[in-house]
């Protein structure tokens, strides 16, 4: 294969470790909002704190793996906490008050982190088993891209298991597309909202893992996921799994290639892209609620 | 009768406060003053969406951000520009900028307007880091020309004292302010409380949702327009970081969220707190996040009414109390 | 004439069918009432004539006009005013707000940006009429939302009516009232709907035939009759269907 076409071809698998990465935010943030109407602002920031957890896992255990698995659990713990002791408290006050609320926690969050880790770039090392590259049909693959992306489909397929066989994942399936129908059921919705909050946040903070090696931890990688994030959801339709995939992956590819073409102006495509949508579609690609 | 004295002398004491403030606190506190008239404005304009069209946006800095590159731009560039069509100018920019934005806004409200907002605002951010040549990048635009206050042959101020563009701001802050508590009081804006409180009972009596929300909009976006103008000509700067940052899209929500989101006057108690706050805060501390977080989950938490409902609240128990003892 | 006539009215919500061919036809002056059990689609077939839907398929008239798919505030400017099932008023506003908008409305003054408009005399005594009027005098500095049910759904009904439309629509004015507040409601919408042409949804059948010219009954999204009331107590259909079941 002659050069052009395997840079392209690199490019495209870089994108797509992208775009599955930001649907695992995503979806979590799309999840919470579709279930509980909540626009979780902070969702991006437990995204970030994830990431310094592994870091700070990782020079505790020096074991990756375990980190992987431990910071996303810590980063739950957190997002529950969010959710039941203030979020609830706030309910009454409708919209607003939830929005300006997230909005504070991400500040503190972004404080808490300068406060720890200092402002910093972090680097995380992955181990050897992942480092370099892979040879298929003489192209060459970066390993830790296919890892990120097999850990997606791997976090996907729990997902899928979770929502399509089990009782709770009916609920919330239920709850997703209509929760007040859901609430009339008469099911206990504030352990419901609670667990939907928890996987919520598990998703962004496995996320943050996987970014951490590729994107090092610094504070502004909140800013710059969650800015990705909001636009998947608010283009693929607030509340919609199946919008905030696709247009993930199209975000992915967008940023991978769009990087090659017009590096400086890279960001400004996306915002480009959801302009667009918004403007034929208000409610986004397969949103249909406010 | 006695009413309208008490008034015309509450309001010639205030003026005359205004007046002598720079002779009794010095130049520091004038400035602080500039500073505090400047978010009140631009709190003000954040209400008029929030407070009574309930539109919550994440993104008003832009407008901030139009007035001030607009205002620095035209001070740069062109010469022999009066400082009227200076400010002017950073009005029109952002007034530009709503009417731009205004025919995709006017079709959202809640979660989804907030944001678009957000979007919107960072793109401007991104766009005034990346457009190098014309936004100045991460310095932005300084030392631009301040004119003078001149009408030829008669007045000519040196806007370059503190004092005079203290009275220049405090002139042109107040007399928005003011504009914009009329704009509430007309009919117009009878039906634009209307719509924050049932837009589909609006439609039915007859008047247009969008282009109502509309002019709202663009009004607002106008005049925070006019507070970015006049704080680029106060800092003699405009740049990303200072005018189009997220932070400053949080800070004019925060005033008004500290001072009550129920009344005109809130945000103006907001910013007033809120610069109390910082004086206090930047003295002992670096991270203006912290403070600024802490603020916006405990006033949600605790006082969502803001100061004007505490105020409230205590006049209420005051009169109910003062009921008890007459019987 | 007919100022109000629909014409092969359907529309349905993402598969379900609510409204199958109706013709409803409205006469200047009368009191038309709709009748119909629940979720016959009486409160849809007004949502598709007063703009908040597209009807699916078919055309609406008002006034001999063409107005198929107008918006609501278009139908108001018309002359319609409708009133709804489920109170829906400015609930932070005092009732004298509430009923200032719909005067400022009737006058014209949208966007009017150069006077206060608690200066403007005309309006406010044109509103508190209004409140006099309908008994809300003494709640004129009440927030829409404290007041009592009965005096509620009083503004509600008001609201629609102080645009003083030519043709009034209104969605079970009397619904969760008790049978003192519906008898006052009943006089009420009598005396204010005086020379104006009425089409009103209504459960209460002593109500529904004491005030209406004519009926309409619904049933499963088509009409089943139309008719003086003595013709839809006699319809055999109507009695299978209908009012057999509640023993009329
Ligand atoms: N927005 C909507 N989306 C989906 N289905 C709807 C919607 N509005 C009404 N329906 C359905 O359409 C049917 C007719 O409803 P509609 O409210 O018109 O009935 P109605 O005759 O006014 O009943 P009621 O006497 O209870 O007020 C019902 O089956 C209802 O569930
Ligand atoms: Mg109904």
């Amino acid at each position: 294969m002659d050069p052009t076409t395997a840079m392209y071809v690199a490019q495209g698998i870089h994108g797509l470790a992208y775009g599955m990465v930001l649907f695992l935010v995503a979806s979590g943030l799309t999840m919470i909002f579709g279930m509980m109407g909540i626009l979780n602002l902070a969702h991006a920031s437990f995204f970030m704190l994830s990431a310094y957890f592994c870091y700070q896992f990782l020079s505790i255990t020096g074991n990756f793996w375990a980190a992987l698995l431990l910071a996303p659990v810590a980063t739950a713990f957190f997002g529950v906490l969010l959710e039941r002791f203030l979020l609830r408290k706030i309910h009454a006050f409708g919209h607003v008050g939830e929005l300006i609320l997230t909005v504070g926690v991400s500040l503190v969050i972004l404080a808490g982190v300068k406060i720890f880790w200092g402002t910093e770039s972090l680097p995380v090392k992955v181990p050897p088993i992942l480092h370099g590259l892979v040879t298929i049909k003489g192209l060459d693959y970066p390993i830790y891209r296919l890892f990120v992306i097999g850990l997606a489909l791997v976090v996907l397929a729990i997902m899928a298991l979770l929502l399509y066989k089990t009782r709770l994942g009916k609920i919330v399936r239920a709850g997703v597309s209509d929760a007040d129908m859901v609430n009339a059921l008469g099911i206990n919705m504030p352990l419901v909202f609670m667990f939907v909050f928890g996987v919520g946040t598990w998703l962004a903070g496995v996320a943050g893992v996987a970014i951490a090696p590729i994107l090092t931890v610094f504070p502004g990688l909140a800013d710059q996921m969650g800015m990705d994030a909001f636009i998947v959801v608010v283009t693929g339709g607030f509340g919609s799994l199946k919008g905030a995939f696709i247009v993930s992956l199209i975000f992915g590819e967008l940023s991978a290639y769009g990087v090659q073409f017009f590096s400086q102006l890279a960001p400004v495509l996306m915002f480009l892209f959801m302009a667009i949508v918004l403007i034929i579609k208000p409610m986004g690609l397969f949103g249909e609620r406010e | 009768m006695t009413n309208k004295i008490m008034k015309w002398v509450s309001w010639s004491v205030f003026l005359a406060f205004l007046a002598v403030y720079p002779k009794l606190f010095g130049i520091y506190y004038t400035n602080v003053f500039v500073t505090f008239a400047i978010f009140a404005l631009y709190a003000v304009t954040l209400n008029l969406l929030l407070g009574y069209t309930g539109l919550l946006s994440f993104g008003h800095a832009m407008f901030f951000g139009a007035g001030g590159y607009g205002t620095a731009l035209v001070l740069t560039h062109m010469k022999g520009v009066s400082l009227s069509m200076a400010l002017m100018t950073g009005f029109l920019s952002a007034v530009g900028l709503a009417l731009i934005l205004c025919p995709i806004m006017v079709r959202v409200s809640g979660t989804a307007f907030a944001m678009l907002h957000l979007a919107f605002g960072q793109l401007m951010y991104v766009l005034s880091l990346k457009l190098r040549s014309i936004t100045g990048g991460e310095d932005g635009i300084g030392g631009f020309p301040i004119p003078s206050f001149t009408i030829p042959g008669i007045v000519f101020v040196n806007m370059k004292a503190p004092e005079n563009f203290y009275y220049f701001a405090i002139a042109v802050l107040g007399a928005s302010i003011w504009m914009l508590w009329f704009f509430t009081k007309t009919p117009f804006g009878s039906i634009q409380v209307g719509v924050r409180d049932n837009a589909m009972r609006i439609d039915y009596l007859g008047f247009k949702v969008p282009q109502t929300k509309a002019v709202v909009y663009i009004v607002a976006g106008g005049f925070a327009g006019v507070a970015g103008s006049i704080s680029a000509m106060f800092h003699n700067l405009v740049s990303a970081d200072g005018a189009l940052h997220i932070l400053n899209s949080f800070v004019p929500v925060m005033m008004t969220m500290i001072g009550g989101i129920g009344s005109f006057f809130g945000p103006i108690w907001g910013a007033a707190i809120f610069q109390v706050i910082e004086e206090l805060t930047s003295r002992y501390t670096q991270r203006v996040e912290l403070v600024v977080g802490l603020i916006l989950i405990l006033v949600i938490m605790f006082t969502p009414m803001g100061f004007v409902g505490i105020l409230r609240s205590i006049k209420q128990k005051w009169t109910t109390y003062k009921i008890r003892r007459k019987s | 004439m007919n100022i109000l006539e629909t014409k092969g009215l359907y529309h349905d919500f993402s598969k379900l069918q609510v409204l199958f061919d109706v013709n409803l036809q409205v006469k200047e002056g009368e009191r038309h009432a709709v009748i119909g059990p629940n979720g016959a689609g009486k409160t849809t077939l007004f949502n598709v004539i007063t703009g908040t839907y597209h009807p699916s398929r078919g055309q609406v008239f008002f006034k001999g006009k063409e107005v198929t798919g107008a918006r609501p505030h278009e139908m108001t400017r018309l002359g319609m005013g409708r009133s709804f099932q489920i109170t829906s008023t400015f609930g932070r506003l005092t009732a004298f707000q509430n009923i200032r908008l719909a005067i400022l409305s009737k006058k014209g003054i949208r966007f009017q940006f150069f006077r206060k408009v608690d200066s403007m005399q005309a309006i406010t005594e044109e509103t508190d009429q209004v409140l006099k009027r309908i008994n809300l005098d003494r709640e004129r500095n009440i927030p829409a939302s404290m007041l009592s049910y009965g005096k509620h759904r009083a503004l509600e009904i008001s609201l629609a009516l102080a645009t003083d439309p030519d043709l009034v629509m209104l969605d079970e004015p009397t619904a969760g009232m008790s049978k003192d507040e519906t008898h006052y409601a009943v006089q009420l919408i009598r005396r204010l709907t005086e020379g104006k042409t009425l089409v009103i949804i209504e459960h209460d059948m002593d109500v529904v035939f004491s005030l209406a010219d004519r009926i309409t009954v619904l049933h499963y999204g088509q009409i089943l009759a139309t008719g003086s009331p003595f013709e839809i107590r006699e319809n055999q259909a109507v009695k299978d269907a209908y009012l057999g079941a509640l023993e009329v």
